[in-house]
């Protein structure tokens, strides 16, 4: 019995990336495709909640899970993610990269464009194009809104009467951090009682549904071919995840997410979109060797 | 608590180990070529199911050790072991720990455990609280558009137009 309470931890804590993003069970998930494709309901948050709501998750994510030192690795990852954001179609959010120091190997999307990825993973890729690869499925997810919807499916009627009568000059103090910081400026009570709900229901740990992370993967290799990169990335990027975990999945016993080598399959059908507008696809193996060791 | 960061430091260590497994088969029969590249020479066919070692990734290519004789096959044709074979001779949950590789190598990865290999708990991410000062850090290294334009010429990234449904 411990062991299977062990395996279970393992598989939620040590899931592969792209996979177990911060996201949302399988029902909410399925919500989120009919919300995305349906008509805009008047529960939804604008642009400058989104941005605060995925701060507020941010910060807690970094209170679990503190920032790698390296400031070299923090910026470059940065700017391959931002070069990439660039050419997706929410290129204006304030799009943040971090970097955590863990050997977990995982990538997160929060809502508004802060995404998280494991130095774990970092170690375990091989060129920049295989970075962009999945900075690129993270960025596709913010994009398509796909976290950001499961939470508002989720939310209660209260919640949203209180996001009506909330006043925007609100300021509030939350752990560990100083009045009028970052956090602090930008969030309203009921954001960071969202983030707080959100959190606590086990958000980051659940899985998005399989047709949403295909969707993620596709529109990742075109975000990825749009900014010059080999296309290929997010695939080696898939076969060092399916090598790892022994391709079988453990972790789909526990949770509903494709294994990488059912998505491996699925890009390879996908592949032949993008083949025929390639002009000099990079790897930069070399550059991305300098600044992830 | 401390127990239990320590097994999961124990099973990622493990799968940190099973990771050193290079072992894959190929899903087709594939040319096994002499460069990464679709027009280079074929060294051999390979049919399908046999047993390669993965050596290294360089985009839509994977280089490998079939038999001795070294070479690249397309990424999409290798499938690596899977934990069927596990669930098969052991059933149920059992064999999701044998197939991590639980109950193996334990001198080993007791020795690993102690040096500190850090993960990240489903406790600790529900139990996460807000720590503003690290939120300032990571978006001070936020990349500005200029900041992300020139690093792309830098690398000879050179954009292509491709739509998306």
């Amino acid at each position: 019995m411990k062991s299977l309470a062990i395996a279970v931890a393992f598989a939620f804590a040590a899931g592969p990336a792209l996979a177990i993003d911060f996201g949302r069970i399988l029902d909410a998930g399925r919500q989120a495709v009919q919300s995305a494709q349906g008509s805009p309901t008047s529960k939804e948050f604008s642009q400058e909640d989104e941005v605060a709501l995925g701060n507020a998750l941010t910060a807690s994510f970094l209170g679990a899970s503190p920032l790698h030192p390296d400031a070299g690795l923090q910026r470059y990852v940065n700017r391959v993610g931002k070069w990439v954001a660039l050419h997706s179609e929410r290129a204006d959010l304030p799009w943040t990269f971090s970097v955590i120091d863990t050997e977990t190997i995982n990538a997160f999307a929060m809502p508004g464009g802060s995404i998280i990825v494991s130095s774990g993973l970092l170690k375990r890729l091989n060129n920049e194009a295989e970075l962009a690869g999945v900075l690129a499925h993270e960025i596709a997810h913010v994009v398509r809104k796909h976290q950001l919807t499961a939470i508002q499916s989720n939310m209660k009627a209260d919640f949203w009467k209180s996001v009506g009568t909330s006043v925007a000059a609100d300021r509030v103090k939350i752990g560990g951090g100083a009045v009028g910081s970052t956090v602090g400026n930008i969030a309203k009570p009921y954001i960071l009682d969202a983030a707080g709900n959100v959190i606590k229901d086990g958000f980051f740990l659940r899985p998005l549904d399989r047709g949403l992370e295909t969707d993620a993967d596709q529109l990742a290799v075109v975000l990825a071919t749009r900014a010059g990169y080999d296309p290929y990335g997010l695939a080696g990027a898939l076969q060092m995840l399916a090598q790892y975990k022994g391709g079988g999945d453990a972790a789909s016993l526990f949770s509903t997410h494709p294994s990488p080598t059912d998505r491996l399959a699925d890009l390879e059908r996908f592949m032949p979109t993008v083949e025929g507008h390639l002009k000099q696809p990079q790897l930069l193996e070399a550059r991305f060797k300098q600044n992830v060791k | 608590m401390i127990l239990r960061r320590l097994a999961i430091a124990f099973f990622l260590t493990l799968s940190a180990v099973a990771w050193g497994q290079e072992q894959a088969f190929t899903n087709r029969s594939t040319e096994l070529k002499d460069r990464a590249a679709p027009d280079a020479a074929t060294l051999k066919t390979l049919p399908e199911n046999t047993e390669v070692k993965v050596t290294q990734r360089s985009g839509g290519w994977t280089r490998v050790d079939a038999g001795g004789q070294q070479g690249w096959v397309r990424v999409f044709h290798l499938r690596f072991p899977t934990t069927a074979q596990a669930a098969e001779s052991g059933g149920g949950l059992g064999s999701l720990t044998s197939a991590l590789g639980f109950g193996k190598q334990r001198s080993q990865t007791t020795t690993i455990a102690t040096t500190g290999i850090r993960g990240l708990s489903p406790e600790d991410l529900k139990n996460a609280s807000p720590d503003a000062a690290a939120l300032a850090k990571a978006q001070s290294y936020r990349a500005d558009k200029p900041t992300a334009e020139r690093f792309a010429r830098d690398g000879k990234l050179s954009e292509v137009k491709v739509d998306y449904q």
